[in-house]
């Protein structure tokens, strides 16, 4: 045999040894990364594999921390049940919380800001309207219908 | 020049023919006459020239310029050109009249004295163009019809700067005065009204561009001379005026336009005497209230604010009872819900009595609002009980009717309903004692912030432009920054006519259809206070979440919010446009452990 062959056998004898590890096969340690990420980035971890995507997607919880991980004091056990009545903690985070973030942050210029309970009250408030909103009415016009928070969407001169 | 600014402030179109043959007339008959003077005394003048050192061409023509001063007044009325083509035309055209204080054949001395006319009062070119606005109304008004001529020669007829020097003038010294002018006006713009006057000797000229600002208030101020004229029922100048903001509005652009045609339009209504049936469709207006609350802070505010103030007054009720005065589509209410709901200590009961217009095809839109918030309150977990109540007028509400039960804590919620009582006499002070009868825990009131429903129909129109003004530009300002998407700027248009509809109802109507009566804040203070009511402070909440809101809105940054002793106002930049206040009755504090 010559030199390298034998360089070879051993690469391939120390790479057995070593265990191998897959994030996808520790959904909790995967849960906890994506716990911490922020908005974009959890979009763009829904588009890595469908184990990642079915996470970020069906997991509210997810978005729960998202939400709520500014805020000073954490918020009362009946918020979930409020929120999840909504529409979930996702919807609550791309509706509203999310333009109000970046909008309110915008006009501070501060990148990472703790939210008071007046914000999350608005927050929640304007959640509610648009539920309100979207749901089944003969006399509001369709057009009409749900966009109470287009002002939300509307960008900002910067 | 200044026979041009009359014909566009009077708009009409027939005497500006006229005007213009007399004046091509007046002018051929001046050059004729100068012709046959100066040959006459041609000979005559030939000597003093040379020895005075005149300049021979230029005598020729009749104006005597020193040869050594050549060089100078050729600067000068290069000067005075330049000067011309940048003024207004209406603050040039005093000159064109008044400017006679010197033989005008003395050319030096001539265009001196216009130019230091010119120089140092670039900035009174408003003053003469509103006084003679004020001055064709006493002319007219003294007169007969619709425009007379004379008034363009009169020149006492115009003010303050000496506009009519004792010596003169004498038809030969105008026609002078007009030839000289056109001589020098050979480059100079005219309007398009004057092209007609000289088009044989004036073949090219330029287009001076109007100032939009100085064209902006000239527009306000035809806008006001138009309500002066009305207020004086002077129709048929009312008439022509109305017209005439039309034109001046299409040359503008954005808010201003916009409320110029609607006070245009509803002149126009208040002038012909058109007065459409109020249209029973709510359900129209309905949507138009819906996009006024999508497209603008104003009502979002209206309802966080009222909402606080019934909620902090709410803290410890177990049962909860609001009475609102116009339900529209419940868009206050899913707010408050959803606070009720995260109450520390759990929701109350909450019971909701809405109050409407009936409808014309008899549906029963009340309920329909009820089913959906009924639909919301059981998604989050509120036990909620509603009912409707249809009715013309808030003061033939009974309180027996909304059956108060013991035990509960009412509140009374008004956003923009109570202004309307004030078009008939007795209507408020009813309604202000059924809502004493009813005993609530608080009353929250919420109207506009401008006083149009005084007695004089000029200073309600004043009021009211500036005020309707102020609130087209902050719609302007909030969707500008949108983006270009059909719905936006859908939302805009028909908040504009929500407003609209407003102007229309102040300005055009009278008497008890004349329902937008919106009153200041202090008014309404004093009416609640001299009715038995006792203030309640908004607190900090109220001003905090209130200023969050208003953060959110795109071009925020002109809505402001202002604490005006235990009130909240909302205003665009400086100027306030509604106000929040709450209300409570003396006893009820004193009551809290009695029952009804």
């Amino acid at each position: 045999m010559s030199a390298t062959m034998v360089q070879q056998q051993q690469h391939r004898r120390e790479q057995e040894k070593r265990p191998r590890f897959f994030i996808n096969d520790n959904i909790d340690i995967l849960r906890e990364i994506l716990k911490r990420l922020d908005g974009p980035s959890l979009g763009v971890a829904a588009c890595v594999c469908r184990l990642w995507c079915s996470l970020t997607r069906n997991d509210d919880s997810l978005w729960e921390h998202l939400c709520f991980r500014h805020v000073s004091s954490p918020p009362t056990a009946s918020v979930r049940a409020v929120v999840v009545a909504l529409g979930g903690y996702k919807r609550l985070y791309m509706v509203c919380v999310r333009p109000v973030l970046s909008r309110l942050g915008n006009s501070e210029r501060v990148r990472k800001r703790v939210w008071t309970r007046h914000e999350v009250q608005l927050s929640l408030s304007l959640f509610c309207i648009d539920s309100y909103e979207r749901l089944e009415s003969g006399r509001i016009p369709s057009d009409a219908s749900a966009s109470s928070l287009m002002f939300l969407c509307n960008t900002v001169n910067v | 020049m200044k026979r041009d600014h009359k014909d566009s402030c009077g708009g009409g179109g027939a005497a500006g023919g006229t005007v213009k043959g007399e004046c091509s007339s007046m002018q051929s008959n001046g050059k004729a006459k100068m012709w046959e003077e100066e040959q006459q005394q041609q000979q005559q003048q030939q000597q003093q020239q040379q020895q005075q050192g005149m300049d021979e061409l230029l005598a020729a023509l009749g104006y005597k310029v020193r040869a050594s001063d050549m060089a100078d007044v050729a600067q000068k009325l290069e000067q005075l050109e330049m000067v011309m083509g940048c003024a207004q035309e209406d603050g040039i055209s005093h000159l064109a009249s008044d400017t006679v204080h010197y033989d005008p054949t003395d050319l030096y001395s001539w265009v001196q004295s216009m130019l230091t006319e010119l120089n140092p009062e670039p900035n009174n070119n408003l003053d003469p163009s509103s006084f003679l606005i004020d001055n064709n109304n006493n002319i007219i008004n003294s007169t007969a019809p619709v425009f007379n001529d004379d008034s363009e020669y009169d020149l006492r007829a115009i003010p303050g700067i000496a506009a009519y020097p004792p010596p003169l003038p004498q038809d030969n010294h105008l026609d002078e005065i007009e030839t000289a002018n056109n001589n020098i006006n050979k480059r100079l713009k005219p309007s398009p009204a004057e092209s007609a006057d000289s088009a044989a000797s004036e073949p090219t000229r330029h287009v001076v561009l109007v100032d939009h600002q100085e064209a902006g208030v000239r527009l306000v101020h035809t806008l006001l001379a138009c309500a002066e004229a009305v207020q004086q029922e002077n129709l048929k100048l009312a008439d022509a005026l109305v017209k005439h903001v039309g034109i001046l509005a299409a040359s503008q652009a954005g808010a201003m336009r916009k409320v110029a045609s609607y006070f245009a339009q509803a002149l126009a209504r208040r002038i012909y005497g058109i007065f459409p049936e109020e249209t029973l469709d709510s359900s129209f207006s309905d949507v138009l209230h819906m996009h006024f609350y999508e497209s603008c802070p104003y009502l979002k505010f209206a309802h966080f604010t009222a909402n606080q103030a019934i909620l902090e007054a709410f803290a410890t009720a177990g049962k909860v009872h609001v009475i609102d005065f116009g339900l529209k589509q419940g868009m206050q209410w899913p707010a408050l819900m959803q606070a009720l709901a995260l109450r520390p200590g759990g929701p109350p009961t909450f019971r909701l009595t809405g109050i409407g217009p009936p409808q014309p095809d008899n549906t029963d839109a009340l309920q329909q609002v009820g089913l959906k918030l009924a639909q919301l309150a059981q998604i989050i977990g509120v036990q909620f009980e509603f009912r409707g109540f249809v009715c013309n007028s808030l003061a033939d509400l009974d309180p027996n009717m909304l059956e108060i039960r013991p035990g509960e804590a009412v509140a009374v919620n008004s956003v923009f309903e109570l202004h309307r009582m004030l078009a008939r006499s007795g209507s408020v002070d009813k309604v202000l004692d059924t809502v004493k009868k009813i005993n609530p825990q608080i009353v929250t009131i919420v109207e506009q912030e401008a006083n149009h429903n005084g007695p004089g129909f000029l200073d309600r129109f004043t009021e009211a432009l500036h005020y309707y003004s102020s609130l087209f530009d902050s719609l302007e300002g909030s969707s500008s920054s949108s983006t270009g998407l059909g719905s936006p700027s859908q939302d805009l248009l028909m908040s504009e006519l929500y407003l609209g509809r407003q102007i229309c109802n102040v300005v055009a109507y009278e008497g008890p259809d004349r329902v937008e009566r919106h009153e200041t804040l202090t008014q309404w203070r004093g009416r609640l206070d001299s009715a038995g009511f006792d203030p309640v402070h908004l607190g900090s909440n109220a001003f905090k979440q209130a200023s969050m809101l208003l953060a959110l809105f795109a071009g925020g940054d002109g809505y402001r919010v202002e604490e005006n002793n235990g009130c909240l106002m909302l205003g665009w930049h400086t100027r306030p446009l509604i106000a929040t206040s709450a209300w409570k009755l003396p006893s009820s504090s004193e009551s809290s452990g009695l029952t009804q």
